[in-house]
C-alpha cells in the first residue's frame, strides 16, 4: 500500500496536479487573508461565493444559465492557453497569444460587421489573422534572432491599435463599442445548434464550447500521436538534437508560432461571434484574455486536458467575483486570486522538484535503514 | 631551511562513484618554477585542480602552502592564498575593456567612485614588467584570443597572485601567439612566479617547463625534469598502453571507396581561424579508418562539417559517387550515412523523450512508423523492442523509459543500436565509448568491428589510444586541422602515435 | 505646441524612468516584464500618501514624502519578481505577466476597499490627491513645468553615474552579462540581481505616480498603465540598454504619444488625416524594427533571462 502510494507521487502527471492544487489553494487562501483584512465580518461568506459560483443559485435552471455564461468565456480562454502551452511545448514562450486574440477579434468582427460575412468566414479571419500575427514573430526568431517575448510584446499593442482603428467604422455611433451583432448581421453568431437549451436557454452558449474542447483535444493529439508533434516537441526539447536528427529548425518555429496564432484568434472568434460581448475601440490596454491563457495554460500542467479544466476553473473563480458582497469588497477580488494563482505557478516547477527531492531522501533513508 | 615549494598536493585520493579519478597524487610545485602536468584526456588533470580550488574535497591527502598545511574549502579560499587559474575557456566579460575585466572584484575606489587612473598605473606598470601587451581600453569582444588570455594573466598579477595555473592555455591560439605566451611564461617565472601549466603537447612541455608531472588513468605515474628526458619519454609515460582488453578481428582487404572528402575547410565557431584545413581522405568498404588526435585539434567540425551540421568553407564530399557536399542532413541521413554523435546528451538523445522515440529519432519519418502524418505507435513499439533486446540496452521501463533517467552506457548503446540498425553505408562514430564503463566498451567495439566486417565503411574519430590501436584498420592523425600523418597500426607504436598527436612530428605530403 | 512640449516632457519623464529601472533590471540579468504591475504599485504608494498627508503641508514636504512612499511600494512589489526570479529560479516571464495583472487587481482592490470603508456608497477606485498633487506644478508662462520633469533627468543622470562610475555599477554590469565570470572574481551574483531588481521597483515606482499626475482627471487604478511599462520596455531597447540614449528614446516615443493626444491642434499633421492610433502605434513599430535589424549581435546583456546556479560552472 505504502509502496503504491509512493511510486503515484513519483508520477510527473500527479507530481504536477499536486503543483497546480497547491497553487490554487495557496491563491484562495491569500485571497481570503485579503478579504480578512479588508473585512473581517463577511470574509468566509466572500471567498465561498467566489468559489461557488452558480452554485450561489439556489434553482437548477437559473445555475445552468449561469453555467452558461461561465462556459462561454471558457472557450475563448481556453483557446489562448493551448496557443501558450503549443508554443511552450516547442520552446517558445507566445506571450503574444493576447495580440493574436486581438487580431482575431479585429478580424472577426470587421467580416461579421462591415462585409456581412457569415460566422465561418468570420472565424475563418479571425484564424488566419491570428496565424499571420504568430507567423511575424516566428520569423523575427529564426531569421533575425529577435526574442519571441519582445516581439510578441511590441506586436501586441501594434495589433491592439490596428484593431481599433479597423473597427472604428462599424462602432456604435452613441458609444465606442462596436455595433451589435444580432442586429447588424445575425447570419455571422454562430450556431447554437441546441446547445443553449441545455443551459436553459442562454443564447450565448453556441458552437464555441463543443469546438473548444474538441480542439483541445485536437491539440493533444496533434502533440502527442503525429509526425509533426513528434518533430515539434524534439524541437523545443533539444533543438541540437532536432537538427541533427534532420529537422527544419526554422520552419518549425514559424509553424509552431503560426498554429499558436491561429489558436489564439480562434479563440476570439469564439468569444465576439457570440454577441457576449462588444469590442470598445476606445481601448487602452490588451485584453487580459490571452495573459490569463499563459495562466490557465501553466496551470493545467501544460497538458491540453489539463487546460480544459484549469480554463474552466479560472473563468469560474473569474465570473465568482460577481457574488461577492458589494458592499464590503470589490468583484476585482477574483482578478487578485487569479492573478495570485498565476504568480504562484511560477513555483510549480520548485514544488515539484521538492517533491521529487523529498521522496530521493525518502528512499535512501529507507536504504540506509535496511543495511 | 625555507621550504622550497609554493604549492604541494600530497597523496591526493578523490573518488566518485565507481571510479577513483585521483589515486594518490602528489604534485609539489617549487618557487619560481615552469611545472608542467601532463596527462590524456581523463588522466585526472582537471579532478586535481578542481581539488586544488576547493570545488572538490579529497577523500585523503593534505595541500600545504609554504610548508604549512592548508585546508581550501572553496575557491575563494585558493584566492586569498594567492593561487590564480587561466581558464580554458575565458570567464571575460565580453562587452568591458581590458582595464574594467582585470580590475573586476577588487575595484580600487574612493567614496564608491571607480579610480580608474589609479588602476591603469599598476596595470601599465605590470604589463611592461611582463612583456604582456595589451591596450586597457579596448573591448575584449574586439581583440585577439591572444590578448584576451593576456587580459588574464593580467587579472592573477593584478591580485598579487604567487601561483598561476595555466589550464590548456595553447589550445586557443596561433604558433605565433604561443611563442609569445611561453615568453611570457618564462618572464613570470623569471620574476619569482610559480606556475603550473597543464598540457598535453609535448613539445610545448620540452620547450618551456622545467619538471613534468605525469597522471595517467587517474594514477601518478611519475615527475621528470624536462632537461633529463625525451620526447619519446614522455610520450610513452602518458599513453603507457596497458592493454586491458583486445578487439579479435581478421584481416579483410578494403572494398570500393564509399566516402571520398576532397580539400574540406570548416570554419570555427570558437575563433577566427579555419577549424579544419584542407582535409582529403577516402574510406572505403570493409574498413575502419580512425581520426586520432587531441582533444580540440578539429575533429570535431570536421564531423559537423561531414554530416552537415556545420556548412563547408570549401572542399567536396562524396558518398557512394554521389556529390552530397551541398545535401541536407536529412539526405546524407537517407542516402546512407549513420553518425553516432560525439555529445550523445546535446546530439544524440532528446533526453526528456522515452527509449522508444529515442530509437526512432533517425527514421520516424518512414513509412513503417508514420502514416498519414500519425506516428504508427504499435511498430514504433515493436522494433524500439527489437532493438532493446538485440543490442542489449537496459533500462528501467523498457522502451517508455525516460532516456534521462537510463546510465549513460544504455544511453551510448541505445544510440549505437538506432545507428547500427539503419544499414547505413558509411558508419560515422565519434569518440563512441568515451565515459563508459570496461564492458559497454567491449560491446561497442564487436559492433563497430561486426559493422566492418559487414562490408561498410566506419570512420572512427577517438581520443583514446588504446581504442585507436585496437579497433582501426588505419589510422589519420589530425593536428591543427589538418591530418598530419597515416600510420598502420600493425606495425606503428604508440610512441610514434604520440609525436604525431603532439604535433611533434608531421609527414611531409 | 506649448501643451506638445508640455505633453512630451511628461510621457518621456514617465518612460525614461521606467525604461531606466528596467535597464538597472537586465543589466542585473533578470528580464523585467512586470513595469506595468511596479508602476500601480508605486501610483498606489503615492497616491496614498498625497491622500494622507494634510491639505496644508508644504509642497516640498508632499514632495518628497510622496515619491518616497512611490519608491518604498515600488521596491517592495518589485521582491516579488526577485524572490522568484532568482531563488526560485522561475520562468521570469510567467512571473512578469502575473505581476502585471497583479498588480491592477491587487491596486484595484485595496483602493476599492478603502473608498468603500469611508463610503459604502462610494465604489469607485480612485484616490482623492487632486490637491496634493498642485504641488507637482509650477507655471511658467502658460507652460506647466512639473517637479517631476526635473527629477527624471536628475535620475538620469545619476543612473549614469551609478551605473557607469561606480564599482556597484560595474559588478551589476557584470552579473548580466558573464555570472560566472563576476563569481570567480568573488561577486555575489544573487544580492546583485536582487539590487538590480529593487532599483527597477524602485524607478519603476516613481514612474507610475509620475504617470498619475500627469494625467488632468483622476485616475481609475482598475484601468491600469495603459501598457506605458510595455511602452518603456520599447524604450529601453531602442535606447539599446544606455542611460542617455534611452533619454534620447523616451522623448521621441514621448513625443508619439503626446501627439496622438494633440495632433489636431497642428494645421498640417490634422491635414495628413492620420488617426491618432497610428501615433500610438509607430512606437512600437520603430522597436521591432529597430530589433528586426539589430539582434543579431544584440546589445542586451548575454546571461539575462537565464536563472543563475551557483553550481554549473
Amino acid at each position: 500500500m505504502e509502496k503504491k502510494r509512493a511510486s503515484l507521487l513519483r508520477n510527473p502527471g500527479v507530481q504536477t496536479l499536486l503543483s497546480s492544487l497547491l497553487c490554487i489553494l495557496l491563491g484562495l487562501v491569500i485571497g481570503y487573508i485579503a478579504l480578512l483584512i479588508i473585512n473581517p465580518a463577511g470574509a468566509w461568506g466572500a471567498i465561498t461565493a467566489i468559489v461557488k459560483n452558480f452554485w450561489n443559485y439556489g434553482r437548477t435552471n437559473l445555475q445552468l444559465r449561469y453555467l452558461g455564461n461561465t462556459l462561454v468565456k471558457t472557450a475563448p480562454l481556453l483557446m489562448c492557453s493551448l496557443s501558450v502551452l503549443f508554443a511552450y511545448k516547442v520552446g517558445l514562450f507566445n506571450i503574444g497569444a493576447a495580440g493574436q486574440y486581438v487580431a482575431g477579434a479585429g478580424a472577426a468582427l470587421y467580416f461579421a460587421l462591415a462585409l456581412k460575412m457569415p460566422w465561418w468566414v468570420c472565424m475563418i479571419a479571425a484564424i488566419l489573422a491570428g496565424a499571420v500575427l504568430g507567423c511575424i514573430s516566428g520569423a523575427l526568431k529564426s531569421f533575425c534572432n529577435v526574442n519571441e517575448v519582445i516581439s510578441c510584446i511590441m506586436l501586441n499593442w501594434i495589433a491592439l491599435y490596428t484593431v481599433n482603428s479597423l473597427l472604428n467604422p462599424v462602432k456604435n455611433p452613441t458609444s465606442p463599442y462596436t455595433m451589435g451583432l444580432t442586429s447588424v448581421n445575425p447570419e455571422a453568431v454562430m450556431p447554437s445548434l441546441g446547445i443553449e437549451k441545455l443551459f436553459t436557454n442562454n443564447r450565448y452558449t453556441t458552437l464555441a464550447i463543443p469546438l473548444a474542447i474538441v480542439i483541445a483535444v485536437l491539440i493533444w493529439v496533434l502533440l502527442s500521436k503525429t509526425k509533426l508533434g513528434y518533430e515539434l516537441k524534439a524541437t523545443g526539447l533539444n533543438k541540437h538534437a532536432a537538427k541533427y536528427a534532420g529537422m527544419r529548425e526554422k520552419t518549425n518555429i514559424i509553424l509552431t508560432m503560426a498554429i499558436a496564432g491561429g489558436l489564439a484568434g480562434l479563440g476570439a472568434a469564439m468569444m465576439y461571434l457570440t454577441g457576449f460581448e462588444e469590442w470598445s475601440v476606445t481601448q487602452s490596454s490588451v485584453p487580459a484574455m490571452g495573459f490569463n491563457g499563459i495562466a490557465a495554460a501553466f496551470l493545467g500542467g501544460l497538458h491540453p486536458i489539463g487546460a480544459i479544466f484549469s480554463s474552466f476553473f479560472i473563468q469560474h473563480i473569474t465570473n465568482g467575483g460577481g457574488y461577492v458582497d458589494m458592499t464590503m469588497y470589490s468583484s476585482d477580488i477574483s482578478d487578485f486570486i487569479s492573478s495570485m494563482i498565476i504568480y504562484l505557478c511560477g513555483f510549480v516547477l520548485f514544488f515539484r522538484q521538492f517533491m521529487s527531492s523529498r521522496l530521493a531522501r525518502r528512499d535512501e533513508a529507507r536504504k540506509g535503514g535496511k543495511q | 631551511m625555507e621550504n622550497p615549494y609554493a604549492i604541494e598536493m600530497l597523496n591526493i585520493t578523490k573518488r566518485f562513484p565507481g571510479i577513483v579519478a585521483n589515486d594518490n597524487i602528489t604534485l609539489q610545485l617549487r618557487k619560481g618554477e615552469i611545472h608542467a602536468l601532463l596527462g590524456e584526456n581523463g588522466a585526472g588533470k582537471s579532478t586535481l585542480m578542481s581539488v586544488l580550488f576547493g570545488l572538490y574535497q579529497p577523500e585523503e591527502g593534505v595541500i600545504k602552502k609554504d610548508g604549512k598545511e592548508v585546508s581550501i574549502k572553496n575557491p575563494n579560499d585558493a584566492t586569498a592564498l594567492g593561487i590564480g587559474m587561466v581558464h580554458q575557456h575565458f570567464k571575460l566579460v565580453e562587452c568591458f575593456t581590458v582595464l574594467d575585466n582585470i580590475i573586476l572584484g577588487m575595484e580600487p575606489t574612493k567614496n564608491g567612485f571607480l579610480q580608474k587612473a589609479e588602476a591603469r598605473k599598476k596595470i601599465v606598470a605590470l604589463s611592461e614588467r611582463y612583456g604582456l601587451h595589451v591596450d586597457p581600453d579596448a573591448r575584449i569582444e574586439d581583440v585577439t584570443v591572444g590578448m584576451q588570455q593576456r587580459t588574464e594573466i593580467l587579472k592573477m598579477l593584478y591580485r598579487d597572485n604567487e601561483i598561476l595555473i595555466f589550464d590548456e592555455p595553447t589550445a586557443v591560439l596561433t604558433p605565433q601567439e604561443i611563442d609569445e605566451l611561453m615568453q611570457i611564461m618564462r618572464n613570470l617565472a623569471a620574476e619569482g612566479k610559480s606556475i603550473l601549466f597543464i598540457s598535453h603537447k609535448l613539445a610545448e612541455i620540452m620547450a618551456v617547463a622545467d619538471r613534468c608531472t605525469v597522471l595517467r588513468k587517474g594514477k601518478y605515474i611519475g615527475t621528470v625534469d624536462t632537461k633529463d628526458t625525451t620526447v619519446e619519454a614522455l610520450s610513452a609515460m602518458m599513453v603507457g598502453r596497458d592493454v586491458k582488453f583486445h578487439v579479435d578481428k581478421e584481416d579483410k582487404t578494403p572494398g570500393d571507396v564509399i566516402l571520398k572528402i576532397e580539400n574540406m575547410t570548416v570554419a570555427s565557431r570558437m575563433h577566427h581561424n579555419n577549424a579544419v584545413k584542407n582535409v582529403s581522405l577516402e574510406v572505403r568498404a570493409g574498413e575502419i579508418v580512425c581520426i586520432a588526435g587531441i582533444d580540440g585539434n578539429g575533429q570535431t567540425e570536421f564531423v559537423y562539417g561531414l554530416a552537415g551540421l556545420e556548412p563547408l568553407v570549401s572542399g567536396k564530399i562524396t558518398l557512394c559517387g554521389k556529390d552530397i557536399t551541398k545535401a541536407s542532413i536529412r539526405s546524407r541521413s537517407v542516402s546512407g550515412i549513420s553518425h553516432i554523435p560525439e555529445d550523445r546528451h546535446k546530439h544524440g538523445l532528446v533526453l526528456d523523450y522515452t527509449l522508444e522515440d529515442n530509437i526512432v529519432l533517425q527514421r520516424y519519418f518512414e513509412p513503417e512508423f508514420t502514416k498519414a502524418g500519425f506516428l504508427r505507435r504499435k511498430n514504433i513499439r515493436s522494433y524500439a523492442e527489437k532493438l532493446i533486446d538485440q543490442y542489449d540496452v537496459r533500462s528501467g521501463q523498457g522502451p517508455v523509459t525516460v532516456a534521462r533517467s537510463m546510465s549513460g552506457g544504455n544511453q551510448q548503446k541505445a544510440i549505437v543500436a538506432r545507428e547500427i540498425d539503419r544499414d547505413p553505408q558509411l558508419l560515422i562514430a565519434v569518440q563512441p565509448t568515451r565515459g563508459l564503463d570496461v564492458g559497454a566498451i567491449e560491446y561497442i567495439h564487436r559492433q563497430i568491428v561486426a559493422q566492418r566486417d559487414a562490408g561498410k565503411a566506419v570512420l572512427l574519430v577517438s581520443l583514446e589510444m588504446d581504442e585507436v590501436m585496437d579497433v582501426s584498420d588505419r589510422i589519420l592523425v589530425m593536428y591543427e586541422g589538418e591530418i598530419v600523418g597515416e600510420l598502420d597500426p600493425r606495425t606503428a607504436t604508440a610512441e610514434e602515435m604520440g609525436l604525431y598527436m603532439a604535433g611533434a612530428k608531421r609527414k611531409e605530403q | 505646441m506649448l501643451l506638445l512640449i508640455q505633453y512630451t516632457l511628461i510621457f518621456a519623464s514617465v518612460l525614461l524612468l521606467v525604461a531606466l529601472g528596467g535597464c538597472f533590471s537586465e543589466h542585473s540579468g533578470v528580464i523585467n516584464i512586470g513595469l506595468e504591475g511596479i508602476m500601480v504599485f508605486g501610483a498606489l504608494g503615492g497616491a496614498l500618501m498625497m491622500k494622507y498627508l494634510p491639505a496644508d503641508a508644504p509642497a516640498a514636504v508632499i514632495i518628497l514624502l510622496s515619491i518616497g512612499a512611490a519608491m518604498l511600494v515600488g521596491i517592495i512589489y518589485s521582491l516579488l519578481l526577485a524572490v522568484a526570479a532568482i531563488n526560485f529560479k522561475a520562468d521570469q516571464t510567467l512571473v512578469g505577466t502575473a505581476m502585471n495583472l497583479l498588480g491592477v487587481a491587487a491596486a484595484t482592490v485595496f483602493v476599492k476597499a478603502i473608498n468603500t470603508a469611508e463610503n459604502p456608497n462610494n465604489v469607485s477606485s480612485t484616490i482623492q490627491y487632486i490637491n496634493a498633487k498642485k504641488a507637482f506644478l509650477v507655471n511658467i508662462g502658460g507652460f506647466e513645468f512639473n517637479w517631476f520633469m526635473a527629477l527624471a533627468v536628475a535620475l538620469l543622470l545619476l543612473s549614469w553615474v551609478l551605473l557607469y562610475k561606480t564599482r556597484f555599477g560595474l559588478r551589476l554590469q557584470a552579473c548580466g552579462e558573464h555570472p560566472q565570470a563576476a563569481d570567480s572574481v568573488g561577486i555575489n551574483v544573487y544580492k546583485m540581481r536582487y539590487a538590480g531588481v529593487m532599483l527597477s521597483g524602485l524607478l519603476g515606482g516613481v514612474g507610475g505616480l509620475v504617470y498619475i499626475t500627469a494625467g488632468v482627471s483622476e485616475w481609475k487604478f482598475e484601468n491600469g498603465v495603459a501598457g506605458f511599462g510595455f511602452l518603456a520596455l520599447a524604450v529601453m531597447i531602442f535606447g539599446q540598454w544606455k542611460p542617455f540614449r534611452i533619454a534620447l528614446a523616451a522623448l521621441l516615443f514621448g513625443l508619439f504619444r503626446a501627439l496622438s493626444n494633440v495632433y489636431t491642434g497642428f494645421d498640417f499633421l490634422a491635414s495628413l488625416n492620420l488617426p491618432s492610433t497610428v501615433y500610438n502605434m509607430l512606437p512600437y513599430i520603430i522597436s521591432l524594427i529597430v530589433l528586426a535589424l539589430t539582434s543579431q549581435k544584440s546589445a542586451a546583456p548575454k546571461a539575462e533571462g537565464i536563472p543563475y546556479d551557483k553550481g554549473s560552472r
